[in-house]
């Protein structure tokens, strides 16, 4: 039944990490080599904050906070996505770090919120979202914010736009 | 080796499974969502499973553990590492990546103990006794090698990476493989191990087995670009993580093939032991979610079921109903044999298994359900403002459904805590010549 390299925990261990150390190269290294993943595009530049910028600061709060649990920020060129806005390119995501187009939309997307509404009602919005979305909402209430971190995350969500000039 | 397992047993976490969206008036949802997911993955099952490493595998070289000290040390580091690491997230210092929100420094940590383990076990099989390796050690030593691999790369800070998307290559490798390279192979080997051990029978085909554990190693690694279809990545790697993912199904079919030509005959057997209960039902929720996965991997059911709560129902598939019902049943294995006293209840045995099984499948049921209209209404066009709202609301009595069976499952593990801590405590003793010392 059993063979002799079969009772050798050396090849074992060599042969299923060059197995999944394949699957690496495929799906994670290879990527660098396509132009478009590592070519920023001009929704890329918009979303270049300088260090210690207002929306470098809310996008910090934006993470801390948790907002990426229930809020994606990625448009697909599918039905369900069809109301949301300019499709979501590989370069648009070039200055993120970390990334954080995640994975649940218990909340709308917010990929393009910044062309949505106005710095005013998204300011009324975090601290009461009830009173100003609907009785039905289950977003939290972000009354507990400092001023500082609320206006910071205001701009980080009023810079979250496509590009003038961005051929579709 | 017995205090190993034991500190696992403690990182059994109270608050397992239980939050909802109802409950956050106490601490902002935001921060209990990645606590939650990593007392679940790093808290309790890992724990759990590093628990099962240092019993099985002394046991199928049938030598010693090679350093008791040195498993003990990583145990206590591992665990008080992880407390720290969950409460820095609720002070907010979570990372932003899904799965690996906590900071790096405790990252480091938690190599440094994966990599001790390793060598650890990796020192015992060499001095092992029994010179074949048991198919469990093949998936239990690839776990653990898999575990430091898959945690390092989804543990790079993003800025050392570079461009955005290339980012959501690493973290959607490690988000997929910590589930498919570790929990699975861990927990595969280890329904390997339990399976014979309590049913009395030798595995149905060694061979079979191995085609499992190869195609593992081949095809899940190439599993991260699936969570991205139809997203801003190239068409070429969306089809690099497509195919893989249905070729899974051959793995998952071997494992189950497996499972039913041994208890061929013997099914009888489930319905007088509650471990192996609990082991079967496992093995079949393991089993329905990989065929769900494959499913959802494909283009046109993705674009309608991904970001919506079917998600949610799919993740705690393989990570509650598959692996923590092969962990229970690991446990009730393995404690009587370290403590030398019988579980303290079969009945609440029997209540911890029906609360589990039967709040999983109202709470899965509950999120599929939702998952699907909500998938339908955003391609009726509801994806913003009132009309989104409006869908949030028709889901209501989802969550409620979720709340309730995640309150069941809740209740169970409270019924399992107790459970141990009486058997610890207060089981009848095991007589010198039961034949449970001789078995191990």
């Amino acid at each position: 039944m059993a063979n002799n390299s079969e009772r050798n925990p050396g090849i074992l261990l060599f042969g299923a990490a060059m197995l999944v150390m394949t699957g690496l190269l495929g799906t994670v290294i290879l990527p660098y080599f396509d132009e478009t993943t590592v070519t920023p595009t001009e929704t890329a530049q918009l979303k270049n904050y300088p260090t210690d910028s207002a929306e470098a600061r809310g996008r910090h709060v934006y993470i801390r906070e948790g907002c990426i649990w229930c809020h994606t920020q990625q448009v697909r060129p599918v039905r369900a996505d069809s109301k949301l806005g300019p499709v979501s390119q590989p370069g648009d995501y070039y200055y993120d770090a970390p990334i954080i187009m995640m994975t649940q939309r218990t909340g709308p997307d917010l990929t393009w919120v910044g062309s949505r509404y106005s710095p005013e009602w998204q300011y009324a919005h975090l601290i009461n979202p009830q009173k100003i979305a609907g009785p039905g909402s289950i977003m939290p209430k972000y009354d507990y914010l400092s001023e500082q971190d609320l206006q910071d995350l205001v701009a980080y969500l009023m810079s979250l736009k496509p590009a003038p000039k961005q051929s579709q | 080796m017995v205090m190993g397992l034991l500190v696992a047993l403690k990182s059994v976490n109270p608050e397992f499974l239980t939050f909802s969206p109802f409950l956050t008036e106490y601490l902002t949802y935001g921060r209990i969502r990645p606590v939650h997911t990593n007392t679940a993955l790093i808290g309790w099952l890992t724990s759990a499973f590093f628990g099962m490493l240092f019993y099985g595998v002394p046991a199928l070289c049938k030598t010693e553990l090679y350093s008791e000290k040195l498993a003990m040390f990583t145990a206590v580091l591992f665990t008080v590492n992880y407390f720290i690491g969950a409460g820095s997230i609720l002070a907010g210092y979570q990372t932003g990546v899904e799965y690996a929100e906590l900071p790096l420094i405790f990252d480091v940590v938690i190599v440094i103990v994966v990599a001790l383990l390793f060598f650890n076990l990796m020192k015992t099989v060499a001095n092992r006794k029994e010179k074949s390796l048991y198919v469990s050690l093949w998936y239990w030593m690839g776990s653990v090698m898999f575990l430091a691999i898959v945690y390092i790369v989804g543990n790079i800070p993003a800025e050392w990476i570079g461009s955005g998307i290339i980012q959501a290559g690493y973290y959607y490798f490690y988000l997929h493989n910590i589930i498919g390279l570790w929990f699975t192979v861990v927990g595969v080997g280890t329904i390997y191990y339990l399976l014979p051990k309590l049913t009395h029978r030798p595995i149905y085909s060694h061979k079979l087995s191995l085609v499992g554990f190869w195609f593992i190693a081949a095809f899940y690694s190439w599993n991260g670009p699936h969570h991205l279809i139809n997203g801003p990545i190239p068409l070429w790697l969306m089809k690099a993580g497509i195919i893989p993912s249905i070729l899974l199904l051959i793995p998952v079919w071997s494992v189950l093939a497996n499972i039913v030509g041994t208890m061929k005959g013997v099914w009888f057997k489930v319905s007088q032991n509650v471990p192996l209960k609990f082991l079967i039902t496992g093995a079949l929720f393991y089993g329905l979610s990989c065929i769900q996965g494959p499913f959802q991997s494909l283009m046109g059911p993705h674009a309608v079921l991904h970001f919506s709560y079917w998600t949610v129902g799919h993740a705690h598939m393989p990570l509650f109903g598959g692996f923590s019902l092969v962990m229970f049943s690991g446990i009730y294995y393995v404690l009587p044999r370290l403590v030398y006293r019988h579980i303290y209840s079969d009945t609440l045995m029997n209540w911890h298994y029906w609360l589990s099984v039967l709040g999983f499948l109202v709470f899965g049921f509950a999120m599929w359900t939702a998952g699907i209209i909500q998938g339908f209404e955003w391609m009726d066009g509801k994806q913003l403002g009132a009309s989104f709202l409006k869908v949030m609301e028709s889901l209501h009595i989802f969550l409620i459904s979720r709340a309730v069976g995640g309150s069941m499952m809740f209740l169970g593990q409270i019924i399992f805590a107790w459970n141990v801590y009486r058997t610890v405590k207060a089981g009848q003793q095991i007589a010198a010549d039961d034949p449970i010392i001789v078995s191990r």
